[in-house]
């Protein structure tokens, strides 16, 4: 019995013995995590830490090779500042943020060329829009722009649109560019245009201005195509071409500066209050807008191709001749549009970048859902589901989510787009029938009134959740529409809006007016009813083909843009 | 005719940056904002392009 109870409370000590050890061992190893926890977040790399790492020998992979990718690209890839030293933590810290930068310029040139090549998607729309007799003419248009205006823009529009931007993180700094010619009016700077960076000569010779100004030529040259298509089929080639300089040189990079360049409109944020100041993420009033209201300028002064409006000033319908054409420069069109959206980032790395997924989602989203309420409604409007109306309205929804591609929500961005559908639909008949301005593409409604429907977008559904880098236009905080609390949003964009048709059309209405007294706007009517090929191109574009010298069609339902003649 | 266009639509341009000097109230600057809108686009359509639609070819 005894022997019981000692056997009892010896059990009982070692139980003890075994708790206590443990609660020991408990609290030493929270201790050790607790230390290992201080020592992460004060961690630092000393030169002595990096020096003896070492890549796999360069024999054996040469030997070897690396199918499995497992070796190529390691330490022996960082670039090393002095030899003698080794590799410092300095070298890695140097590496890590020119990588950063390589990203953010393989990216921004990539989407440059993808937006370069939306050239052939707008010439093949505009082209497969007319008549067979002008398609050289209308292809020749859309050819030039891209070397006229280009030679525009190298020589002074990027120097006044880009020449005082300030440092540009994403792209390196971009420090060159630091010359904003300002004005000083009711107390505050007011920001008028660039003034460094001209022929990319002197300071400007930098690999970061080069990334940016091939980036800003691209875009320039689609506001130019745009004014092509409005004017098709009875523009003469010399007009066009003095006509396009003057855009790319001056009308367009003006407007870009006060938008992008750090000019007035940018700065509304910062110098009243309103919102962020003109937000105008890639371009909806800045690209398409600019376009479409040039357009709107040349298509007055040019006046109706012969046969668009019967004596009473009811409209005909005059078909393109390949909607082949059409629908596959639409699609290379939107295919571009993923460089032009996403790539207004200017990166891939760094200050919010990483928003290029939901760019890309937004723009995708808007194309589809205006395609679809262009098509529904000529479908429900008149009968049939119109193909060329289907093609605008999807560059109606890609130009209108252009602006708030970077600032909206993937179901704001469907409503945008659906809204433009409409609109484009609605701006057609309107522009047919009310002012009587003929637009062979429908490059005013597509470009013009959606472009401007794309500003205001941007003052409506803006959500507040874009952050690039904490700030934007010099204002802290993401941008918010009136939907989201911010109504001095709308009023920035309003006057964006304001300013594109009280500024920007006056400009391009004085300057074609200027051309059309100077070398004469419009080809002489017996070349317009010939077809221009041969009377302005010399050649034809199908020599094979027997072509019609006048051909307009009035039918019930037609795929020419422009609503039908039955209609009216 | 069409220099006084023109001049209407710089002038509907000019009531919308007055709203940024005239008053701080936001509604109000939308107020002028759209009004400078409207008369741009007047000038636009009622002026500048009254004036080539009375020349327009189609009606000769």
């Amino acid at each position: 019995m005894r022997e019981n109870q000692q056997r009892r409370m010896s059990f009982m000590r070692s139980r003890k013995l075994t708790a206590s050890l443990l609660l020991v061992l408990l609290g030493f190893s929270t201790l050790m995590c607790f230390s290992t926890l201080a020592n992460a977040e004060g961690l630092t790399l000393n030169d002595s830490d990096v020096i003896s790492a070492t890549g796999p020998s360069k024999e054996d992979i040469a030997l070897k090779g690396d199918a499995g990718a497992e070796f190529t690209g390691n330490v022996s890839d960082v670039t090393v500042a002095d030899a003698n030293k080794g590799l410092t933590v300095t070298d890695l810290a140097n590496q890590v943020g020119q990588n950063k930068i390589a990203i953010n310029f393989v990216w921004t040139l990539i989407c440059g060329f993808m937006v370069m090549f939306m050239q052939p998607g707008f010439a093949l729309v505009e082209t497969g829009l007319i008549r067979a007799k002008n398609a050289n003419h209308t292809m020749m248009m859309n050819f030039m722009v891209y070397g006229l205006g280009l030679f525009a823009y190298y020589v002074c529009g990027f120097a006044i649109q880009m020449g005082g931007c300030g440092p540009v993180a994403n792209l390196g700094g971009l420090y060159p560019l630091n010359g904003e010619h300002v004005v000083n009016l009711f107390g505050k700077p007011w920001g008028l245009f660039g003034t460094k960076g001209f022929f990319l000569a002197g300071s400007s010779y930098d690999v970061g201005v080069m990334v940016m100004f091939l980036f800003q030529m691209v875009f320039m040259d689609t506001t130019t195509t745009i004014v092509t298509g409005s004017c098709a089929e009875r523009w003469k080639f010399s007009a066009f071409c003095v006509s396009t300089i003057g855009l790319g040189a001056i009308i367009y990079p003006l407007f870009g500066n006060w938008a992008w360049g750090c000019g007035w409109l940018s700065q509304l944020g910062v110098n009243f209050g309103l919102g962020h100041g003109y937000c105008d993420f890639a371009g909806s009033g800045v690209v398409h807008a600019v376009g479409g209201l040039t357009a709107l300028a040349c298509a007055m002064i040019l006046g109706p191709r012969i046969g668009k409006f019967n004596r009473d000033g009811t409209p005909n319908a005059i078909p393109g001749h390949d909607l082949v054409l059409v629908l596959a420069g639409c699609f290379i069109l939107a295919f571009g549009w993923f460089g032009f959206n996403p790539g207004s980032t200017l990166g891939a790395s760094g200050n919010g970048a990483l928003r290029i997924g939901s760019v890309a989602v937004n723009t995708m989203l808007a194309g589809c859902t205006a395609s679809f309420s262009a098509l529904l409604y000529m479908w429900m409007r008149y009968g049939k589901p119109d193909a060329s109306m289907a093609v605008n309205g999807m560059l109606a929804g890609l130009v209108a989510i252009t602006a708030p591609s970077g600032f909206v929500n993937p179901f704001a961005s469907a409503v945008i787009g659906w809204m433009a559908g409409i609109f484009v639909c609605l701006a057609v008949e309107f522009f047919d029938r009310v002012p009587k301005i003929d637009d062979p593409v429908g490059a005013m409604s597509v470009h013009g009134v959606n472009g401007i429907w794309g500003v205001i977008a941007v003052g409506l559904f803006a959500d507040g959740r874009s952050n690039y880098g904490g700030s934007w236009n010099g204002v802290a905080g993401g941008v918010r529409g009136l939907f989201y609390g911010d109504a001095s949003q709308l009023t920035a964009q309003l006057l964006g809006v304001a300013t594109l048709l009280g500024v920007v059309f006056t400009l391009s209405f004085l300057w074609n007016w200027l051309v059309d007294v100077v070398v004469g706007q419009r080809c002489q009517p017996k070349a317009e009813l010939a077809g221009l090929d041969i009377p302005e191109m010399g050649a034809l574009c199908y020599p094979d083909f027997q072509l019609k010298a006048q051909e307009y069609v009035a039918t019930p339902h037609t795929s020419g843009v422009g609503a039908p003649a039955s209609k009216f | 005719m069409r220099l006084i266009g023109v001049l209407i639509v710089l002038a509907g341009w000019a009531i919308a940056m007055a709203g940024l000097f005239l008053t701080d109230s936001n509604s109000v600057r939308i107020l002028f904002c759209l009004g400078g809108i409207s008369v741009s686009l007047f000038g636009i359509f009622g002026v500048i392009n009254q004036y080539y639609l009375a020349r327009a070819n189609w009606k000769k």
